[in-house]
Order: C-alpha cells, then sequence, then structure tokens
C-alpha cells in the first residue's frame, strides 16, 4: 500500500502501480459500466490490461444475475471476459452457504431465480422464489405450513418482496437453529437507464426489524468476496488491485483484504467524501480512502498501451 | 408516591391504593395487558368499570393501527367492557389521522401503506388519501406514475405490503418537503400461542433505509399520542399512570411523558427484562424500567373493592 493515500493517479503512477500488481478486481456498476451502457473506454482497458498479462475479475453486489448472464451482458458491451472471472453475490452467497454455513438441507429463498440457479448449482434446493400474495387471515399466518427442510433464510433483491414473504421468512428466523444471511447491505439497486430502485438492503433491514436478528452479509465490505475469488485462483493481495466507486464496499474491501485501492469518479462516491474519511480519527473511516483516484478507468489507457 | 425512579417496585395492597388516590388518569396498553387476542384478562372489565366508578379518567392507548375505533368499541363489548366510549381510545391509526390534520395541517393527499384500520380513521379525518391505481398488466416498478398532490407518506403494518409500494413510498420521499410518518415502531405482533407477525416497525425500516430519512414515530413511545389525548381531555402527566406490558414501547411511553408507570406480566415483557433494564448503565435503557410491576391488572381489585 502507498505510504500516502488519497492521490491522484496520473501517467507515472499508473505505470507504476500495474507493474506492482498481478490482478485487478473490478466492481462493475459505475466502474465498467452505468446500467446498459459501458463507461467509454472501459472494454479497452480490460481488454488491455488482459494483454498484458493481467487477470480481471469482477466483483458486484448485485445478486439479479448469475455468472454467465453477467458474462453475457460483459460480452454484449464489448468486455472480453468468461463467467468464471465474474462473482456476483447470487454466486457468492451460494457458495457461502454451502462452504461456510455448511448447510446441510433447504433455504427459504427471499431473491430472484438468478439466485435460485446458482444455488441449484451448488446443490441447494432453494423454496420461496416468486410471488407470494397474502391469503387467509391474520391468525392464519403464524401457522403458515413450514418446510421442515429448510436450514436457512437467505435475502437478496427480490422485486416480488411481499408482507408474505416477510411473515415467511420471520416463521423460519424465529427458530435460532435457522441461519440468516443476506446477500448485500446496498441501499439502492442501479438499473438499465440511469434509473435506480430500493435496494436488497431494505429488504434486509425489514426481515432483521421483524426477526430482531442479524443477518450474515456476503457481499462487499466482507471479506468473503475476496476470499471466494483468491481461493479459486490463488490470489495474492499484495499483488491485487481493487478498482471500486463506492468508498463504503469497494475501498473497504480492499483495504479488509490488503489489497491496493484505486477510486473512480464515474459513479457514488467522490474526492471530497475520501478526503473527509482521510481527515478522520475513526479507524473505519481511515478504510474508505483509496490509495488512488482517478476521473475514470479509461485514464490507465495510455499507461498500459506505453 | 411520586413517579418516575424505575424502580422495578413490586406492589402490595395499600401501596396500590395509595397509588391509585395519587392519580386521576388512567392509561391502559391494550394487547397484553387488558386482553390477549380474544380473550379478556381476567378481572380486567371489572377493574376498568370500577376505575370509572371512582371518578378516574381512564383511557386506552394501542400501537395497533389495524382497527378503526369503532371496532374496538366492538371488541370492548364483546370481551365484557363496559360503557367503553370511542373518545376513551386512542390507536396509532386514529392518532397518525389527527397528526396529519391537527399538527401537521396536511395540505394535499398523504401516501399510505396501511391497511383498513389506518384509511378509516384518515377518512373520517378528513385526510385525502392517494388512491392505489390497480396494477395494470404492463405496470412494473420502473414506470408507475407519481400522483403531484402527494405531501406526506404514512407507512404501518400492511399485509398487502410489496416492493411496488416500497420504490413509490421511496419516490414521494425524494421531496424533503413530503412528510415521513410511522403509526407506529413495533417489529412484530404477538399472535396466539406464543408465535408472531411482522409489524409496522419492519416495514417502516425498509422505507427509511431506501429514503435515508428517519419516519417521525406517531405511536408509544413517541409523545404524540399523549399529545393527542392530552390536546382533547387537559391531562396533568403527574397525575397520570400508564399501565402496559411492553417496556421498549409502553413503558419508555409513559417515561418519556412523565408519567408513573407500571408493568404487567400477561403480556410480552418479563420480570427478568424489567429488572436487567433498572440495571442498564445506558440512560435510554433504565427509561424503559417501569416504576412498579404487577402480576396482572387484576390486582388493583383489591384496592378497587374496598
Amino acid at each position: 500500500m502507498a505510504a500516502s493515500k488519497c492521490t491522484r493517479l496520473t501517467g507515472v503512477l499508473s505505470r507504476q502501480l500495474l507493474d506492482s500488481v498481478d490482478s485487478v478486481l473490478f466492481d462493475c456498476d459505475g466502474v465498467i459500466w452505468r446500467g446498459d451502457q459501458a463507461i467509454p473506454g472501459a472494454p479497452e482497458v480490460i481488454n488491455s490490461l488482459k494483454k498484458n498479462g493481467k487477470r480481471v475479475f469482477f466483483v458486484t453486489n448485485n445478486s439479479t444475475k448469475t455468472r454467465q448472464m453477467y458474462a453475457d451482458k460483459l460480452g454484449k458491451l464489448g468486455f472480453d471476459a468468461s463467467a468464471d472471472e465474474v462473482f456476483g453475490t447470487a454466486y457468492c452467497s451460494a457458495v457461502y452457504l454451502k462452504n461456510v454455513c455448511k448447510l446441510d438441507g433447504k433455504v427459504y429463498l427471499i431473491g430472484s431465480n438468478a439466485m435460485r440457479q446458482e444455488l441449484e448449482g451448488v446443490g441447494i434446493r432453494p423454496v420461496g422464489v416468486g410471488p407470494d400474495p397474502v391469503s387467509g387471515v391474520q391468525k392464519d399466518w403464524a401457522n403458515v405450513p413450514l418446510d421442515n427442510e429448510v436450514r436457512a433464510v437467505l435475502v437478496g433483491f427480490d422485486e416480488h418482496f411481499s408482507y408474505m414473504k416477510l411473515n415467511r421468512a420471520l416463521q423460519y428466523l424465529c427458530n435460532p437453529d435457522c441461519q440468516f444471511v443476506g446477500t448485500n447491505t446496498d441501499t439502492r439497486l442501479p438499473l438499465e437507464g440511469g434509473k435506480a430502485v430500493p435496494g436488497t438492503g431494505c429488504l434486509l433491514r425489514a426481515v432483521e426489524t421483524a426477526a430482531q436478528r442479524k443477518a450474515q452479509v456476503v457481499g462487499k465490505p466482507n471479506i468473503f468476496m475476496f476470499e471466494c475469488v483468491a481461493s479459486q485462483f490463488g490470489l495474492d493481495p499484495e499483488r491485487c488491485l481493487m478498482v471500486g466507486d463506492r468508498l463504503d464496499t469497494d475501498i473497504m474491501l480492499g483495504s479488509n483484504c490488503g489489497l491496493k485501492t484505486l477510486l473512480t469518479l464515474t459513479g457514488v462516491s467522490t474526492v471530497a467524501e475520501a478526503e473527509a474519511n482521510q481527515k478522520c480519527e475513526c479507524p473505519q473511516r481511515q478504510k474508505m480512502v483509496p490509495d488512488y483516484y482517478i476521473e475514470s478507468i479509461a485514464d490507465i489507457l495510455p499507461a498500459l498501451q506505453a | 408516591m411520586a413517579g418516575g425512579g424505575g424502580g422495578c417496585v413490586t406492589l402490595g395492597g395499600a401501596q396500590i391504593r395509595d397509588l391509585l388516590d395519587s392519580k386521576h388518569n388512567v392509561l391502559f396498553d391494550c394487547d397484553g395487558v387488558i386482553w390477549n387476542g380474544e380473550t379478556a384478562v381476567t378481572g380486567a372489565p371489572e377493574v376498568v368499570s370500577l376505575l370509572k366508578q371512582r371518578g378516574k379518567r381512564v383511557f386506552f392507548v394501542t400501537n395497533n393501527c389495524t382497527r378503526p375505533r369503532e371496532n374496538y368499541v366492538q371488541k370492548f363489548s364483546r370481551l365484557g367492557f363496559a360503557d367503553v366510549a370511542e373518545e376513551e381510545i386512542f390507536s396509532s391509526a386514529y392518532c397518525s389521522a389527527a397528526y396529519l390534520r391537527d399538527v401537521a395541517r396536511l395540505q394535499g393527499k398523504v401516501y399510505v401503506i396501511g391497511c383498513g384500520g389506518v384509511m378509516k380513521e384518515l377518512r373520517d379525518a378528513g385526510v385525502p388519501v392517494a388512491e392505489e391505481e390497480d396494477a395494470e398488466p404492463g405496470a412494473s416498478i420502473y414506470t408507475c406514475p407519481l400522483d403531484p398532490d402527494v405531501k406526506a407518506v404514512l407507512v404501518g403494518y400492511d399485509e398487502n405490503f410489496t416492493f411496488m409500494k416500497l420504490a413509490k413510498a421511496c419516490c414521494y420521499l425524494r421531496s424533503s418537503e413530503c412528510l415521513f410518518l410511522a403509526t407506529d415502531p413495533d417489529p412484530w405482533h404477538p399472535l396466539r400461542g406464543g408465535r408472531v407477525t411482522p409489524g409496522s416497525g419492519s416495514l417502516t425500516a425498509a422505507l427509511e433505509t431506501a429514503s435515508s430519512r428517519k419516519a417521525t414515530v406517531i405511536g408509544k413511545p413517541s409523545c404524540f399520542m399523549f399529545d393527542c389525548i392530552a390536546s382533547q381531555f387537559g391531562l396533568d402527566p403527574a397525575r397520570s399512570l400508564m399501565i402496559g406490558d411492553r417496556l421498549e414501547t409502553d413503558v419508555l411511553f409513559g417515561s418519556n411523558c412523565g408519567l408513573t408507570t407500571v408493568l404487567t406480566l400477561t403480556g410480552v415483557s418479563t420480570l427478568q427484562e424489567a429488572l436487567a433494564f433498572r440495571d442498564s448503565q445506558e440512560p435510554q435503557q433504565k427509561h424503559c424500567a417501569p416504576d412498579y410491576v404487577m402480576e396482572s391488572v387484576a390486582d388493583f381489585l383489591q384496592a378497587l373493592e374496598e
């Protein structure tokens, strides 16, 4: 890590930074694309990194797509990428339930079909996906039939979220042995066309509040997302660069894992916020200070092509 | 007997009489205090009648926002409580409507996430409610229209809660001029047999997270319900007693409003929990410790029958 922090990444520094790492991990929304549009120059950067012998990975908190769906989107936007380089929370949550929770049984899923597919891909059977409107009267709801093979509740983004789903999750979570996992805590979900809707964090807060329990959260800044990549590809943290647009998820993940960190300004966080964190005594906020910042990742291109 | 102190004192016969003599107004929570579900707590109807015969004013203060007041009148009658008038009943639904009409003096409509009880109280108070359009076949969370007359959002228990409602409410709350109210903070409600169902608090948590705004909460432990009663009946807090079963709502409410507080053990909270609050170092937690503890409101009977 650089001795000084929050430094603007200029041409010379870019070259030095790139020489000091073997792998580059990119967040997606606000870094390489916005909605369904690639950030200009981003495909060229990723493709150029690979030509320069660097490994490239995509690490996103978005749980609405499988690895293959992301690979398809990346391909469509001109990025040279394959499914096994993508680490979204749909996939990582499935791996987490399997390997960390050692789940032996089913999971009650508040989430997408993509999450269902990734769970089935690791041999876990989810129940509950899809619309679930309320029926009956209030005194029936505490007695909704529960599947007694369910051993965990997993909450991700779900446009079919409803009171009934919240109720079912609560009934399962009344059993303290039932595990409770959330994909991420982001409060907004970016959409195609630049809009945004309430994110998974909102749904997770509803379930946590009703159950008076805290979920284990898989997504950034939890180090699990990095460990997932590192364990499959044998990464050395000191030779890794994390590139993101959010100080509280991407940069914090980098700090937590001992990676070099680069903030790009094409997304959520600003240099002013980073500098404010830098001035703060609080250790948590110090973790949200990037080593470097850059206007857009396209600005690295000259250093790559030199 | 001085109020305050939060000492969790268990009251005996003569002390109960002294306590009642020093108070003119008695405020009861309902669920877990005077009834459980559809069953009156033994002795509760007699206690209420005798208090009134002794010249005390009796009020019922409930966070339950699912019924309009006239339904409560019917429930009181059904469970054997004689002559409980609508004017004596203060529910969070009624008080939310009163707040919008009298305190906020709302000019415009309110967008409601709530159930029939809240809707009826708003209509009775003359507060315009934004109509919920029927979902058209092509409607999605990304395209639904907003009503320009909406100047407030009210969130409470809603068995028909959906992601669409969350997204819509969040859009309205983007304007800082739009008021943000919640009927009550209860994360869950007890049902028969020790079961629970998600409460208003869980839905409010989702919306607060989505909007990055904090709701103004009408229900206990906020003082507004007491202010509502006091504005209609001129109550002196020093001469008022609050009897409840939930430490974090009823007792904290009483404490916040300067009332003497009694915990009854026929509902949610236990003596052990009360003592833990009493012995806590944190001021906020100490305010959840009741002045007095009783097994049940029936303990008042002996003092009242003499």
